[in-house]
């Protein structure tokens, strides 16, 4: 009966926590997550996909995303936003080759020399571990190689354009700073970086160095949590169910004891056949 | 013979719920997401008619700080007599869930949601005994049934109420706990701590005993 009323529950339970999970992502095993970065200073673009216009007046330090793509190849041209068309572009036109179950930034930015130019990254999705979060660095300012300094130490050594490093932290705060490689003297920051269980924090240090406007700007993908692995909440065994023992235990003597009983009828029924006799 | 015969029932039970669970928690775990509208033709560089690209959403970018949480501080459960403070918990090196050592004190899992969150499930857990502080109020979880009430208090004053949707017994090696630590399904509370046979060699409880909660309308 008791049995019986904690399987109902169980399936009860499950019923309300089965109404759970929404993908974090968007992205599936037929589609791609895209988001677009603007990370040239000072100066508002248009982009077109595929030749049509799909963000217009696109301000620098803005991201757009995530579009939620097919798989498949797609051709982006980024042009001045006073532009009619995608004729001629500042960046591009080039080709985005976009797999499915994957999530892409794609970073419109500066070479380390100060060119227009365009990367694709592929954002990490993996699982966290329980408590921890992912901090990714990405280097697309016109500016040489960089360490990144945590707490004033350097967790990143020798990021160059364009370029990532990745690292899962303790969730927390992160006071983050970037200095010229070998340095401790921020370019950038120092700034507050907040990691969170099971999100991927996306910072990239964008700008240029030789006009003094390199900034930092932070993409945040979440969804990739684990579940502690497990919720130990006792140790004495003081509100423990009964142990299978015993019980087994019991099951011994009773039938031992039908065994007796058996054998002491057994013997009475010869005792009265041989008395029969 | 009764002995034996309850023990088949209930093992035959057990087994059905494992399987109503079994079932329950793939059910869980993999929805899929419908295929996007435009999926028709994989695109090639070369063909004219390229997929289109929907709207896109704009997010700035300045470094800032994370939303705030409200932490619960107080749970109150009438119908057994649970009236305990609640400290904010996270995770141990092993990747356990951290409790409060006092069995009068719930833990609350902080890298989850809170009361206020829109979505997911706030999880409270409390050690059901210790050696040193002997057994605890979430000893008597297991007397719940469906429709008790209860209430969480959060930081901000805010009285959060609940009615108990269910009362589960699971063992702790089949319990989904990705699906228990939801982040994005409706807001829900789960209250968790330990039951069942206890192992004396190793020290743990078998299983977990869950009551989930769902919110009071308005």
């Amino acid at each position: 009966m008791r049995t019986r009323m904690i399987a109902g529950t169980v399936a009860g339970c499950l019923a309300v926590l089965g109404l759970a999970a929404a993908p974090a992502n968007a992205i599936s095993p037929t589609t791609a997550d895209l988001y677009v970065l603007h990370a040239v200073p000072a100066t508002p673009v248009d982009v077109y996909v595929n030749g049509a216009l799909t963000l217009d007046d696109f301000q620098p330090g803005a991201l757009a995303g995530p579009l939620d793509l097919p798989a498949g190849t797609y051709s982006v041209a980024i042009t001045a936003s006073t532009a009619t068309d995608a004729s001629a572009p500042v960046i591009g036109p080039v080709d985005l080759v976009l797999a499915a179950g994957t999530s892409y930034t794609a970073v419109a930015h500066l070479t380390e020399a100060g060119a227009p130019t365009a990367t694709l990254f592929t954002n990490d999705l993996a699982k966290t571990a329980p408590g921890q979060g992912r901090l990714t660095v990405r280097h697309v300012a016109a500016a040489p190689s960089v360490d990144v300094l945590a707490g004033g130490a350097p967790v990143v050594t020798a990021l160059t354009n364009p370029n990532e490093a990745k690292l899962d932290l303790a969730a927390g705060t992160v006071s983050a700073a970037v200095a010229a490689t070998g340095t401790t003297t921020p370019v950038i920051g120092p700034a507050d970086v907040s990691i969170q269980d099971g999100v991927n924090t996306i910072v990239y240090a964008w700008g240029s160095l030789a006009d003094s406007n390199l900034a930092l700007a932070v993409q945040t993908i979440g969804g990739l949590q684990t579940a502690p692995h497990g919720v130990p909440a006792g140790e004495a065994g003081l509100a423990a169910d009964p142990d299978a023992e015993p019980l087994v235990w019991g099951a011994g003597v009773l039938l031992l004891l039908m065994a007796a009983a058996l054998g002491v009828t057994t013997v009475r029924r010869v005792r009265r056949d041989s008395s029969a006799r | 013979m009764t002995t034996a015969k309850a023990t088949g029932v209930a093992a035959a039970a057990l087994a059905a719920a494992v399987l109503v669970f079994g079932s329950g928690c793939s059910a869980a775990t993999a929805p899929e997401r419908p295929a996007p509208s435009s999926s028709s033709a994989a695109p090639t560089p070369s063909a004219a008619p390229r997929p289109a690209v929907p709207d896109i959403p704009i997010q700035g970018t300045t470094p800032g700080a994370q939303q705030p949480t409200v932490p619960p501080v107080r749970i109150s459960v009438p119908d057994v007599g649970i009236d305990i403070p609640i400290d904010p918990v996270g995770v141990l090196d092993d990747g356990t869930m951290e409790l409060p050592a006092n069995t009068q004190v719930a833990g609350w899992y902080e890298f989850g949601p809170d009361p206020a969150s829109a979505t997911g499930a706030t999880i409270l857990a409390a050690h059901v005994d210790s050696l040193v502080y002997g057994l605890g109020p979430f000893s008597r979880l297991r007397e719940l049934a469906a429709g008790a009430p209860l209430s969480v208090t959060t930081a901000d004053g805010a009285v959060h109420d609940y009615t108990i949707a269910s009362v589960a017994k699971v063992p702790k090696a089949e319990i989904p706990l990705d699906t228990v630590f939801d982040r994005s399904g409706p807001p829900t509370l789960v209250l968790i701590t330990c039951g069942g046979q206890f192992n004396r060699d190793t020290g743990h409880y078998l299983d977990n005993i869950l009551v989930t909660a769902t919110p009071v309308a308005g």
